[in-house]
């Protein structure tokens, strides 16, 4: 078997008294598409962000096609394509400028209109970042992640905040991705469902449980993916971790 | 060693080349140039107070055929432009570019957020010698304003004065937590150096102990330095090392305090 895309042992990540992830374990095959499903707060956002060399972990070892994206930063970012989630761009900048700057900085990048086309910008293409539907500005966010030709592609809450219809474009996108090894971070059960080869279930910076959607319900002995998580985790989607509100 | 066997890896920059470097820089000017409030402030209230002082002050010659709009009004205006440009709208970019998270993306690709601040500065440099040569051209065309009798002195005094205002707004960009109060530490900074510096109505209506002080403040010595180079006196040693002192303290200060988020 190939070496795994990315291979994450036993992370740690702690801003202060919060501990965000907290002995994480995760293997993410070449070319699958794994979703990490979680409440907000669990511990999802810091995971992308240590895999992506965003942060240094305090403990534990993350690699990306065996490299460390903190220690190995520069080549790492030349295969790992991000969406981030609530990064902005140069608002007063056009699609096509922003894809031209961005295709600037790999060795090899996606033309400009192979990647407008694939997220169905092209019309947009004169349109200044500011000026785009929150469904547009997360489609040109994708085309951005794969300008440099990524081996590995996170998307981290790629439809929060889209209509339906918006949020169904986005699919049909991340469904043409058969190349990249995907990482979708998520919180919404019919996206993960849909798109994603195996799930990472994640509680409290930990993984609760991982496998295939349909395995994650028969182990659950559960109706749905949805009725799985509450049973695997012990959470409610959609809500944040509450423990340590209004405790007195 | 041999050159080319089949273990040796693509080879590939790790880095953006200078064709990168370059579109960030024609991007960051776009940025501006398409923020037309922004090129307001830097461009037309220096030439307002110029055309406000010029006719008076080009007709009363001071030394060297150098009349007071040479000698005073225009090191002032330059300084004006560049202060302007380098602690209040170069930082506020800077700081609405980490508040948006426009760092934090740029981080997760192979261009470092150092690029930006490169192509911030080089920008807001280019903009300030525009404002400068407009300012300039203005002074000259319509008001017969003369030429520094020591130029390269006069250059030297203008390397030294982008070198601290703009190593200044890095310390605002550094140091504040929001693009409204990046705004806010700049404009204090900016109008409280330069009310030091003589900006208002000159350094003779100050009382003197304030005047001596904001002579040596980088606002007040970077228009000494101008005024004599203009004047033909060379740059007084005390105030470039003020100034060179200045810029290298800031821009460390700058470097220690700096976050990308």
């Amino acid at each position: 078997m190939n070496r795994p895309a990315i291979r994450a042992e036993n992370l740690r990540k702690r801003y202060g008294d919060t501990v965000a992830v907290d002995d994480l374990s995760l293997r993410v095959e070449q070319g699958e598409v794994l979703g990490i499903l979680g409440t907000n707060g669990a511990g999802k956002t810091t995971t992308v962000e240590l895999i992506a060399g965003l942060r240094a972990p305090d403990g534990g070892r993350v690699t990306v096609m065996g490299l460390d994206p903190w220690r190995d930063r520069a080549a790492v970012r030349r295969i790992l394509g991000v969406q981030l989630q609530e990064s902005q761009l140069h608002d007063a900048l056009t699609v096509a400028e922003l894809v031209d700057l961005y295709r600037s900085f790999y060795p090899s990048p996606r033309p400009r209109d192979e990647l407008l086309e694939l997220v169905e910008l092209a019309k947009q293409r004169d349109t200044r970042f500011s000026r785009l539907s929150g469904g547009q500005a997360q489609r040109l966010s994708i085309a951005l992640a794969l300008a440099g030709r990524p081996r590995v592609v996170i998307l981290d809450e790629l439809t929060t905040g889209l209509d339906p219809r918006a949020r169904r474009r986005m699919w049909a996108t991340v469904e043409q991705l058969t190349e990249e090894t995907v990482v979708l971070v998520s919180h919404a059960m019919d996206e993960v469902e849909r798109l994603c080869d195996r799930v990472a279930l994640v509680r409290a910076g930990r993984v609760a449980a991982l496998g295939t959607p349909a395995e994650l319900v028969r182990r659950a002995g559960a109706a749905d993916l949805d009725e799985a998580f509450l049973v695997l985790t012990g959470e409610r989607l959609g809500e944040p971790d509450d423990e340590d509100e209004e405790a007195a | 060693m041999t050159a080319h066997t089949a273990a040796t890896p693509v080879r590939s920059p790790a880095r953006p080349g200078v064709r990168s470097w370059l579109l960030l820089a024609v991007c960051e000017a776009k940025m501006v140039i398409r923020d037309t409030a922004g090129l307001i402030v830097p461009f037309g209230l220096p030439l307002l107070i110029l055309v406000m002082s010029a006719s008076s002050a080009s007709e009363a010659v001071v030394t060297g055929g150098r009349t007071a709009l040479d000698i005073y009004v225009i090191p002032l205006v330059f300084t004006m432009v560049i202060g302007l440009i380098g602690i209040v709208n170069t930082p506020s970019f800077l700081s609405a570019y980490r508040r948006t998270g426009v760092l934090r993306r740029l981080g997760a690709t192979p261009a470092s957020p150092v690029m930006v601040l490169v192509a911030q500065v080089a920008v807001g440099v280019a903009q300030s010698l525009l404002g400068i040569a407009v300012a300039f051209g203005v002074a000259v065309a319509f008001f017969g304003a003369r030429p520094p009798i020591d130029v390269p002195a006069a250059l030297g005094a203008l390397v030294l004065t982008v070198a601290v205002m703009f190593a200044l707004g890095m310390v605002v960009a550094a140091v504040a937590p929001t693009p409204n109060s990046a705004v806010a530490m700049g404009l204090v900074a900016y109008l409280g150096l330069g009310a030091l510096g003589g900006m208002f109505g000159g350094k003779e209506s100050l009382p003197e102990g304030v005047a001596r002080v904001g002579e040596w403040l980088p606002f007040g010595a970077a228009v000494d330095a101008l005024s004599s180079a203009w004047a033909g006196e060379g740059v007084a040693g005390p105030h470039a090392a003020v100034l060179a002192a200045t810029a290298v303290a800031a821009a460390v200060v700058a470097a220690v305090f700096f976050r990308w988020e």
